[in-house]
């Protein structure tokens, strides 16, 4: 395959470069990520083999899949890797823009707990895990899922039926705001 | 008496959202152990969720923005900023790092908070004000029923150590401070394979067959090292092999039955908490049989 700028779809390698600060060319494909990471199992394509397609300009390919939802942040690639690729935060980077892209991912339950998960502040300001766990149940359709759980939990003092909102929401609100206000001004990515 | 002459040392406390709810024993257990070592702790005001691993997936200007609006909230209380939960932990500091070496990212931040990032405060986690602040040596002077005959199995996860520019607790592959803080309770740490690999972390909600099968390993490793227990310091790493053991159990056709303890739990209990004061009621697999049989409670 000949490689050029046009066939490495530079710019969105560029893009995830800036947003991920790190360099996605700079992988010599060693492997070391894949070997040591604990979700390559689940995942169609291991850590090595996304920034290979990245390098590739097969993005699409990335973002469509399941990879990049199945990574769980523990920073063992970003730790061991001998060119100091941050893939940790290649992989923010990449479900940042899956995620803005409305999420073309099949994956949808871990997209599905991460806005509930980020709703609960914007609500609560804190965690509300009942209703984060209810409403998980209720959106993604299994009703019964951890069902013995809940009392298990209530019963121990584990979970709350009742959560107080925090009185500084306005504020937790307005980050929300002008997030959203700087990025619709193109002042942040 | 005034709080300075009361306690030895004082610190800001940010509990995280989980030392309120599932990790309700980590926040009792904590709370009576600084108060055992004589160590000040008063709660940040107003605090909120710092994002966690939802937030950084996704949006990591939304990430870094929480976690400085909570430092500047930190400011407003006396002494470094004391943090239990390792993602809390990690997300606090990986901001700091991030902003302090990024003034485009600073900046923005800024916007978003409408004022000054505060990020000079040490964010410390409560491993090193035990091993460090109060220091290993007074620590072992402060044992008063050493955990005699325990073969503790210190479990890391991840983000206490990694990626190691970012917590700067110990080396990422081969740290000692749980260890170190055992052999001065008393107890014997054992040595086992599965120390610092993921335990699913929040998969726990979306896809919980991950931890079912990851923490399936860790528990697994534990028994096989001759461990009686498990030790943690992540709220996250507790749920999923404490609430979900049974779980694992069923799906594995396995037993295991060990119970898993929060670091302060351990430790408070070591330097004459009652055990009735550490939440041990409010953990799924009760570790007081055990302790009993090896006279501990």
């Amino acid at each position: 395959m000949h490689l050029s700028n046009e066939t490495m779809n530079v710019g969105f390698v560029k893009k995830v470069e800036a947003l991920s600060g790190t360099s996605v060319r700079r992988c010599f494909q060693c492997g070391k990520c894949s070997a040591g990471c604990p979700m390559s199992g689940f995942m169609e394509h291991p850590p090595n083999r996304v920034v290979r397609l990245l390098q590739l300009g097969q993005w699409e390919r990335v973002l469509a899949g399941r990879s990049i939802w199945y990574c769980a942040s523990c920073e063992t690639c970003t730790t061991r890797c001998p060119n100091k690729v941050n893939l940790a935060s290649i992989m923010d980077a990449l479900r940042k823009l899956s995620w803005d892209a409305d999420g073309p991912s099949k994956e949808s339950y871990v997209q599905l707990a991460n806005r509930l998960f980020i709703e609960n502040i914007r609500t609560y300001g804190r965690q509300y895990e009942l209703r984060l766990g209810a409403a998980f149940n209720m959106k993604s359709g299994q009703f019964l899922k951890d069902l013995m759980l809940g009392p298990k939990l209530l019963s121990r003092g584990k979970m709350k039926l009742f959560h107080s909102k925090n009185k500084n929401l306005p504020e937790i609100e307005a980050i929300f705001n002008r997030i959203e206000e700087m990025r619709k001004k193109g002042e942040a990515l | 008496m005034t709080s300075a002459k009361k306690h030895i040392r004082h610190y800001a406390y940010y509990p995280g959202c989980s030392l309120h709810a599932s990790g309700r024993e980590y926040d009792i257990s904590t709370r009576a152990l600084f108060k055992a070592l004589r160590l000040g702790l008063q709660e940040v005001p107003d605090w909120f969720c710092c994002g966690a691993t939802p937030a950084h997936n996704v949006d990591e200007l939304l990430s870094h923005s929480l976690c400085a609006k909570n430092l500047t909230l930190a400011d407003e209380v006396e002494g470094d900023l004391a943090v239990a939960c390792a993602a809390c932990f990690s997300r606090l500091k990986t901001t700091q790092h991030h902003l302090k070496r990024d003034d485009a990212k600073r900046k923005q931040v800024e916007t978003a908070i409408d004022g000054p990032a505060s990020l000079d405060k040490p964010v410390k986690h409560i491993l090193e004000i035990l091993a460090r602040d109060f220091g290993l040596a007074k620590l072992e002077e402060s044992v008063k029923k050493p955990l005699l005959g325990l073969k503790v199995a210190s479990y890391y996860g991840c983000l206490l150590t990694r990626p190691p520019e970012v917590p700067d607790l110990d080396d990422c592959e081969d740290p000692s401070i749980m260890e170190d803080i055992l052999r001065a309770l008393g107890a014997e740490p054992v040595k086992w394979s599965h120390r610092m690999e993921c335990c699913g972390a929040n998969f726990t909600l979306s896809r919980p067959g991950v931890v079912l099968h990851l923490s399936n390993a860790i528990l697994k490793s534990a028994q096989a090292a001759g461990a009686d227990c498990i030790m943690v310091a992540c709220p996250l790493c507790h749920g999923n092999l404490d609430i979900r053991q049974q779980n694992i159990e069923s799906k594995n056709q396995t037993d295991y039955d060990t119970p898993i303890f929060y670091i302060t739990q351990l430790a408070a209990l070591a330097v004459g908490v009652a055990a009735d004061k550490l939440g041990f009621e409010s953990v799924i697999v009760d570790p007081r049989p055990m302790l009993k049989e090896k006279q501990l409670i």
